[in-house]
Order: structure tokens, then sequence, then C-alpha cells
């Protein structure tokens, strides 16, 4: 995966990358739109039809970010308060990653369905 | 089922037109095509799925829980943790004495007499069973006792990490490493399968299920996800939980619930599982019997954090005062049907929050990093004088003075003449500052009623008055196990003891 992300940074005029149209209907989120990812990078094997993609769910999440393990242990500094968001309290390091994170709307916290007012003590909004 | 012959598994309507497309390859066209088969296929997966799963599990047989939410949990990974636990090892290593006759007492008041006696029965005397399950699976516990409202004496075991996930998560993991065990989530349960005996022999589920919380009447309007039919050999465990997040069945039952109250359930605490008992047959109990729970803030959403400031400190050990008068307006460890009545009437429809407080000791009875957290979240305040107190609450400081004084002195002469609260018995009154203080509303928390069940877990047939073959049901989806209104801390007891029940016995 990386070197597939070198490889486009390279060369941006590579297949798969998105076009202006497509970029404005599915936006990504600026991480990922800095890596210039293209559409096929995350819908892999999915055809050509940007509007019949499927939710790429956790397995293509983690096939660059690794493991939630890895994910929980990156913000363990977090766990002092138990406010880790990916090995919190109540779930451990098992929830979905579309449970909170969005590539092409805004993401959503979950926490904040009970923890309204100590969520933005916490942590900041959700990429 | 052994015994049935495959043609008799098809004559239910609701089966035959997915069974009839499904089975279109097999010889067979009237069975069903299953998509998998187990031998107990749980419905949840809260405590009382936990339980169910666990315990059949352990009896070497096969066992699929399915959950409709992305995560496992339900309320239960959400819930304060506090597992009340009769004649406990820890009431008899601290010294108190406990009783059958007592728990009944307790039980029954809270439940005006309402409560199934032979389901009481049942939740006292294999607590100790339950309580040793989640041991077995790792659950941790704190060695203070909660005496949560209505209880004549401390029962209340509390996970040592302050939420029910302290029990969910270590039986989770036990769950998994036994063998031919399986977990799907994001499945939504639709339908029972019965033969034309009526039994229970399989569940339809929609998997890649997306629970929509934008959704009004998600039950109804959903329809992501891909149908599948999984046979279930031996039975099904119905353990689906409560339904106070359901706006359209909360509001048949009570129409004064506007629709945007709170309630501390989670988004998907739905009635669709139990609807689908109640169509196969189950007999419906106290199914308007919806209880708030007393101790929420008005200051945060959902369930928050409030409780535990108010189960732990402030209405044990401190008071809860009307804002109108300054003075107090009801017991606060009475049962929760009655503070929440007595709260309601003085909150009107000013919005009139009456104010909980306590001085600086009991707070350390809470979890540090909890009380940490609900005091830098603002909806709990510290005030170094009443004065203080008073003036940010707009109370008659002179008048709360006096109320403090008299509520002391109940506390040094060991009775409240007023209220009957059974009053701290380390002379704990509120004299030392600082002050904690918040606001409090009863938010909507637990649905009383359910499908009926005796003591087997069995759910009961109100077509044959006889159990329902093949299904089972335990926690918060059954009904009259606690009466018109529960106690806290006796829903983590119903739910693992009817739970390992079921486990038994499937």
């Amino acid at each position: 995966m990386i070197k597939r992300v070198l490889c486009l940074l390279f060369c941006l005029a590579c297949a798969g990358f998105a076009s202006d149209e497509l970029s404005v209907k599915y936006p990504l989120k600026p991480h990922h739109e800095h890596l210039a990812l293209g559409c096929a990078d995350c819908h892999e094997n999915q055809g050509d039809e940007p509007s019949k993609f499927k939710a790429i769910g956790d397995k293509g999440c983690l096939s660059c970010h690794k493991s939630k393990k890895l994910l929980a242990k990156r913000l363990e500094f977090m766990d002092v308060l138990k406010a880790n968001p990916h090995n919190s309290v109540h779930d451990g390091p098992t929830l979905y990653c579309d449970e909170c994170h969005n590539e092409h709307k805004e993401s959503t916290n979950m926490c904040l369905e009970c923890h309204e007012h100590e969520v933005k003590e916490w942590m900041g909004v959700t990429p | 089922m052994s015994n049935l012959s495959r043609r008799n598994l098809l004559k239910i309507s609701a089966l035959a037109a997915a069974a009839t497309a499904l089975g279109a390859n097999q010889s067979d066209s009237n069975a069903p095509s299953w998509d998998g088969e187990y031998d107990v296929i749980v419905i949840g997966s809260g405590f009382a799925a936990h339980a169910a799963a666990v315990k059949s599990a352990m009896r070497g047989l096969s066992v699929l829980m399915v959950e409709k939410m992305g995560r496992v949990g339900g309320n239960s990974v959400i819930n304060g943790g506090i597992f009340c636990v009769p004649l406990s090892p820890k009431q008899k290593a601290q010294g108190i004495n406990d009783s059958r006759e007592l728990f009944f007492k307790d039980t029954l008041k809270a439940g005006r007499n309402l409560n199934n006696p032979a389901l009481l029965e049942l939740i006292f005397s294999r607590a100790n069973d339950a309580l040793n399950l989640t041991l077995e699976c790792g659950a941790e516990y704190r060695d203070f006792l909660e005496q949560s409202g209505g209880h004549s004496v401390p029962r209340g075991y509390k996970t040592s990490n302050g939420t029910g996930a302290g029990i969910i998560q270590p039986m989770q993991a036990r769950f998994k490493s036994l063998p031919n065990t399986e977990v799907k989530t994001r499945t939504k349960f639709d339908k029972f399968i019965t033969d034309d005996s009526g039994r229970v022999v399989g569940v339809e589920v929609r998997e890649n299920y997306r629970f929509d919380n934008k959704l009004f009447d998600d039950d109804r309007e959903n329809k992501s996800g891909d149908k599948k039919l999984y046979r279930a050999k031996k039975g099904v465990v119905l353990a689906s939980g409560g339904f106070c997040a359901d706006k359209v069945y909360r509001k048949l039952q009570e129409p004064l619930i506007p629709d945007n109250a709170q309630t501390t359930n989670h988004s998907g605490a739905t009635a669709g599982a139990m609807l689908e008992a109640f169509r196969i047959g189950a007999y419906p109990v106290h199914v308007s019997h919806l209880q708030f729970g007393p101790w929420a803030s008005p200051d945060e959403k959902g369930y928050g954090l409030a409780s535990k400031f108010n189960v732990t400190a402030s209405f044990r050990y401190g008071i809860s005062v009307d804002k109108k008068t300054s003075k107090r307006y009801m017991n606060e460890i009475a049962d929760r049907k009655t503070r929440a009545d007595k709260m309601f009437e003085i909150i009107g429809k000013d919005e009139n929050y009456p104010i909980h407080f306590c001085d600086s000791r009991p707070v350390k009875h809470m979890l540090k990093e909890q009380f940490d957290k609900l005091l830098a979240s603002g909806a709990l305040k510290r005030f170094d004088t009443l004065d203080a107190l008073a003036a940010e609450y707009g109370l008659n400081a002179s008048t709360l003075k006096q109320t403090v004084a008299q509520y002391n002195e109940y506390v040094k002469q060991g009775k409240d003449p007023d209220f009957g609260k059974i009053l701290p018995k380390d002379g704990t009154d509120i004299s030392v500052p600082p002050f904690y203080a918040m606001r409090g509303v009863p938010k909507l928390h637990h649905a009383m009623g359910g499908v009926a069940i005796n003591n087997k877990a069995q759910v009961l047939s109100s077509i044959t008055n006889e159990p329902i073959a093949g299904l089972y049901a335990a926690g918060e989806v059954t009904g009259g196990t606690h009466g018109a209104s529960r106690l806290g801390s006796n829903a983590i007891l119903d739910c693992l003891v009817c739970g390992m029940v079921a486990g038994e016995n499937v």
C-alpha cells in the first residue's frame, strides 16, 4: 500500500486518481487527500463506476492502518483518563472503524451519545 | 426436532415466502435453506445474552450470538456496573446481615407487589451462582458494597472499572475462547422460524445491517442488510433488551412521553425483537410500566456520569432539595419510582430541576477518574460554602442552611422522621466543605415489561399456556420479575441469573 502511495505521489496522472468532479462528489479527508489517494486505492477491484462502490469495512481500513490494537497503542496517552476512543473502558479495541470515521462525509464521535461535555476535554474533532 | 419431517417445518406463513425463494435449489422446495446451523442462537449481547451464551457453550454446545449494533453489549456496556448479590461473600466479610425475607420485602415494596414470586425466588437463590460465573470469566469487583435505592442493606458488587463492561468484556473473551462459538454484529434478528407444532427451530436475520439512529423508527424504516436463515437445533435465547429508546412503542404505553425525552439507553434499545416474540404467541407482561432512573442530570446527554455521583455520594450521604423551597422533598434512597415521581412533581412544567448535593467526604467512594471527569464536564460543581451553592442555583441560603442543620440532626439521631431515609451508619452528614452539587432529572431507564417466562427461562405461550418449545428469554426483554419498578442493581442480577438458567436448560 505504501509503495502504491509513493507511486501515486510521483505519478499523479496514474489511472485511478480521482477527477475534479469525483473529488467534489466523494471528497477525501485532508490526511488522505494529502497522500493523493485515488478511488481505486481503497475501492480495489470494485470496477470503475464510483456510484456502485461499496464501503471497504474494517478490512479495507486496516490494510493500511494495520490493527485496532496498534491504533489503540498509538493513542495510549489518552488511557490516563480512560478516554482512549480506540480502547475505551466500554468497548476496548473492538469497534468498527466506521462507527465513528467516515471518509466521504463528516465523521461522528460515538462517545458524544453519553459524554457530551467531556468529549471536548478528551479529544479533538474525529478525523 | 429429530422426529419432525422436513415438510412439517414450513407451514408458517412468515417463513414460507423467504424459504421458498431461498430453497429453490433444493430437491425439497418446502424445506428452509439454512445458511448455517448451531445448537443455540442467542439474540442480543448484553448481560443476559452473555450468561446464556457462555453457559451453553461451556456445556459443549455450538452457539451463535447475533447483535444488531456494531458494538457488543448494548446497554450493559454503558451501565453503571452495580450487581446486587444478596447473601454474598462480601456481605458476610463486612458483617452485613441480609436475608431472603429482607430481599423479598425490599423488592416487592419497590415492585408494588406486582413481582412474579417464582422469578424473584429464582434470582435470589441463584445470585451467587451468577456471581461465580462472572468471576470464573475474569470479572473484577471493588470491595466497597453499594447501597442502591430501596435496598435495606448494601448488596451491590461494583465492577472495578465502574461500568457493566467490566462484566461483559471478560465474558465476551471467555465466550470467544470456547469451541464452536461465533458472534455476528450488525446482524438484525427479524423473525422466529417455527415448525407446525409451534416449536422455534431457527431465526431469520439480516447481516450487514446498519442501525441508523437518524431514523425515527429504525425497526420499521431500516431495510438494510442481507437476509439469512440460521437453524437452532436446541433452541433460541431471546436476550434483546428493553425498549426505552423506541419512540413509537414507548409512546403507545405512555402517551405523555415526548419523542425527544432523554433516556439512559443506547439508541438501539427498541421493541422489535420482543414484538416478534409476541407475534408467535409469547404472553406480554407489564409492558406499560416504564422506569425512569432518578439519578440522571439534565446537564449531560444519555446515561452520562451523573448517576455515579448521585448513587454513590449525594443520595446516600447527602440530600436533594427543591429549588423553589430550598427544602428536601423525598427520601433520597427510596426506590426509583418513588423518587422519579416526586422529582417530576417538583420539576413541573417550568424545568425546576432539583439540586442534589453532599459534602466532601462521600465523593471519595466514587472512582477518581469518574469524579474528575464529571467535575471537568461542569455538570457537577464544587462550592466552598453553602452560601455559594445557594447563590449558584438560586436557593434561599438561610433556608438551605436550616434544611442542612435539620438533616444533620437526623443523621446524629439515626432517624429521618420526615421521609424515612436509611441514614449513613458512619455518621456522615453535610458539614465538611467543599460541597458538591448538581441539577437532577429522571431519565427513561428500564422497560419493566416484556415476555413472560417461567423459572427455567422458558417463554410462555398465550396460545397454550405452556412453554413455547425451543424458545427461552432472559433480561430486560422479559417481564414480571421486578413488578412495577425495579430496584437499582437488580437488573444485572436478573439478567445474569436468567441468562445462565436459559444456558443451562436450552
